[in-house]
């Protein structure tokens, strides 16, 4: 393969991985960039490659992210995020005849969360509970561990959540934002029964994270291709729905601080 | 700070986000231009959170956040820019009936054709106002001056009302055989209509679906026209197979010709070929088989028929006229096609021979030699009534006087 072509690495978390960044390689095809992309099956072997050098860019989770960068101690190139990354917030959830009022009130209570390497399911709203005060040791947690190695990109430990929400299996739960307000939208939470009780604070979510020594025309063609995608043209628009965001945007570190702070508190670097 | 101005307001009362709140606020914000402001009241707990993620989702600015004094929640968010609809919101239109009828006119005139249009707004009716990001549909005839003359909605209005029943309009109770050779001459003419009246509903439907819909009217005039030319082939193989007698002989220059008109691939072309100078024929065609008809049923059938082609003639004549008023490179275009044809056909011969024989003896009702000899006359004369329409026609088209002989001597001897 030619030194000018970029290799991205990214998850196979969903069939539809396949369709996105095929359609992305032929939208940088076009203009004039040559990418081409491997899937891994977790973001763990993920990172490893992206660190051994067998990848040029990896399409990260936060997690994978705050991980490569201590990793390479700070070094690593972030190149680029969805807009749909910034500013994303987690979800305290409950049923309305649980009896919870206020935070204390989850203690003695089942609280559902996602799979631990979910972000946004569980490691920051429970980092952000205790902050708030709630005693961890005394919450029922129910966790549902499904899809690890994939970081909550497949949803489906929220879905689980809210699933054991309704059905009265957990009297609280912790969820996305996005997939909380979706679901909304689309009609497929019964509102009367089920309510938000705390929000977050903001945090941000993917990264694309190359090494250093990444060739800067590499790092500058793979920036060029990625921002050219318009949300009003129609064959970048079926790319960036399946993706998830309307825009490209650069990136921006601050929004990780809580993330790293969460994995030093939990121990799970 | 200044205080934006909310440019409307919708009252969500308790209503949850998934619960029929965005039910309101979607349709709010649509009505306003990219930085309006909406203003959403809320009593839901945790709706503002929610419009906060939904605003940060669809690209709008959640602008402030403000405490009522009765307990509610203001909610100020700023229309984003992100996949705004191109096109003016259609409003306070109010079709009224005239005599009782709501006419297809009416709506062109209160909608008018624009001049062009785009293949990326799809099937999105004339005047709706179209997301972006759809993809480009295969249209190929995008533009006014090659699709729409101005009168296609009145054509229209005409053709709706001017539709008959082939099964229970027609006296076929009233049918009596006839003297063998006259009864297969029948059967040879309606053969011959028949099969000219499957090419003219085959050409126009291959153009239906390459009309930009923004011309929907002639789409709905051609689905007339094909209903029209669906009844022509159902009554004219009846009347043929009716009496004791049954189809005739398929000509191969018949065959030659309507594949000519079949493997057309210019919509303009194609009205011209067909509408103006074949089922202007047609018409000549029609009336000397009423002239001559053996029955009263016959007569009626045809006549009905004629009716009906006379629409599609006036439509081809509209629709070449606006073309050629408004791109005159159409002349050269419109000359050069029945050229292209006419070389086409060289060497098929005359006029299929059994139609010009069965048409010689239904002009002398029978096989007696001095009717025939007659018939032969009338039949000579109807080619010359032929030429001088189709030179009438073409002149009123537009084209010289000179042009208009020579484009009608190149003709198809198959009439269409």
């Amino acid at each position: 393969m030619a030194d000018n072509s970029i290799l991205l690495g990214a998850v196979a978390y969903d069939a539809k991985v396949v369709p996105i960044w095929e359609g992305i390689r032929d939208h940088f095809k076009k203009q004039g960039v040559e990418m081409d992309f491997c899937l891994f099956s977790n973001y763990e072997q993920q990172v490893e490659q992206l660190l051994k050098g067998h990848i040029d860019i990896a399409w990260n989770t936060p997690l994978a992210h705050v991980r490569v960068q201590k990793r390479t101690e700070g070094k690593s190139l972030s190149l680029g995020m969805r807009d749909s990354d910034r500013d994303f917030k987690g979800r305290v959830v409950v049923r309305k005849d649980a009896g919870i009022e206020k935070l204390k009130d989850l203690e003695g209570k089942a609280l559902a969360v996602g799979s631990r390497d979910s972000t946004q399911a569980r490691i920051l709203p429970l980092h952000f509970l205790q902050a708030e005060g709630v005693d961890l040791s005394k919450v029922k947690l129910m966790p549902f561990d499904t899809d690890v190695g994939k970081h909550g990109d497949t949803g489906t430990s929220e879905l689980d959540v809210l699933e054991a929400l309704h059905e009265g299996r957990a009297q609280a739960g912790t969820v996305g934002d996005l997939i909380w307000v979706g679901q909304q939208a689309a009609g497929k939470v019964d509102t009367n029964l089920i309510d938000t009780l705390y929000v977050t604070p903001g945090f941000d979510h993917c990264m694309f994270d190359a090494l250093p020594s990444l060739n800067a025309n590499k790092v500058e063609a793979f920036k060029k291709g990625l921002f050219a995608m318009k949300w009003e043209n129609p064959e970048h628009r079926k790319i960036l729905e399946l993706e998830g965001l309307k825009e490209w945007m650069p990136p921006r570190e601050e929004g990780y601080d809580s993330l790293k702070a969460a994995l030093t508190e939990q121990n799970y670097w | 700070m200044i205080e934006p101005n909310a440019a409307v307001a919708v009252d969500g009362g308790n209503l949850p986000f998934g619960g029929g709140l965005l039910a309101l606020v979607r349709p709010g914000l649509d009505l306003l231009a990219p930085g309006g402001v909406l203003a959403v009241l809320t009593r839901h707990r945790s709706a503002p959170d929610d419009l906060a993620t939904w605003c940060r989702m669809e690209h709008h600015e959640l602008v402030e956040t403000e405490q009522q004094p009765d307990g509610g929640t203001r909610v100020l968010i700023r229309k984003g820019s992100l996949g705004l609809p191109r096109g003016e919101r259609e409003d306070g239109l109010d079709l009224r009936p005239h005599d009782g009828r709501v006419e297809a006119a009416d709506m062109l005139k209160a909608v008018p054709f624009p001049e062009t249009a785009n293949p990326d707004t799809g099937f999105a009716p004339r005047g709706a106002r179209v997301e972006p990001g759809g993809p480009v549909y295969p249209f190929r005839v995008n533009d006014a001056t090659h699709s729409a003359p101005p009168d296609i909605a009145a054509l229209y209005d005409q053709a709706i009302n001017a539709q008959w029943n082939a099964d229970t309009d027609i006296a076929w109770d009233k049918i009596k055989s006839l003297a063998k050779p006259l009864q297969r001459a029948l059967g040879q003419v309606f053969t011959f209509l028949a099969e000219n009246e499957l090419s003219a509903l085959y050409v126009p439907s291959k153009f239906i679906a390459r009309i930009h819909p923004a011309y929907v009217e002639v789409g709905q005039f051609l689905a007339t026209q094909l209903m029209d030319e669906a009844r022509h082939i159902d009554v004219f193989l009846k009347r043929a197979r009716s009496g004791g007698g049954g189809v005739g002989l398929s000509h191969a220059t018949t065959s030659a010709s309507l594949h000519s008109l079949l493997t057309l691939e210019d919509f303009t072309e194609a009205a011209f070929l067909l509408s103006v100078l074949g089922e202007g024929t047609f018409l000549d065609l029609l009336r000397y088989i009423e002239d001559h008809a053996p029955d009263e049923v016959t007569a009626d059938i045809v006549r009905r028929a004629r009716a009906d082609e006379t629409r599609h003639v006036h439509f081809g004549m509209s629709h070449v006229k606006h073309a050629l008023k408004n791109d005159p490179t159409m002349y050269q275009r419109l000359e050069a096609a029945v050229r292209k044809r006419s070389a086409t056909l060289a060497g098929v011969g005359k006029v299929p021979a059994l139609v010009q024989d069965a048409l010689t003896i239904l002009a002398a009702g029978g096989t007696n030699p001095e009717a025939v000899a007659k018939g032969h006359g009338k039949f000579q004369e109807l080619l010359e009534v032929m030429h001088e329409n189709r030179v009438k026609r073409l002149y009123t088209a537009g084209f010289t006087f000179d042009q208009a002989q020579t484009l009608s001597e190149l003709h198809t001897p198959n009439f269409m």
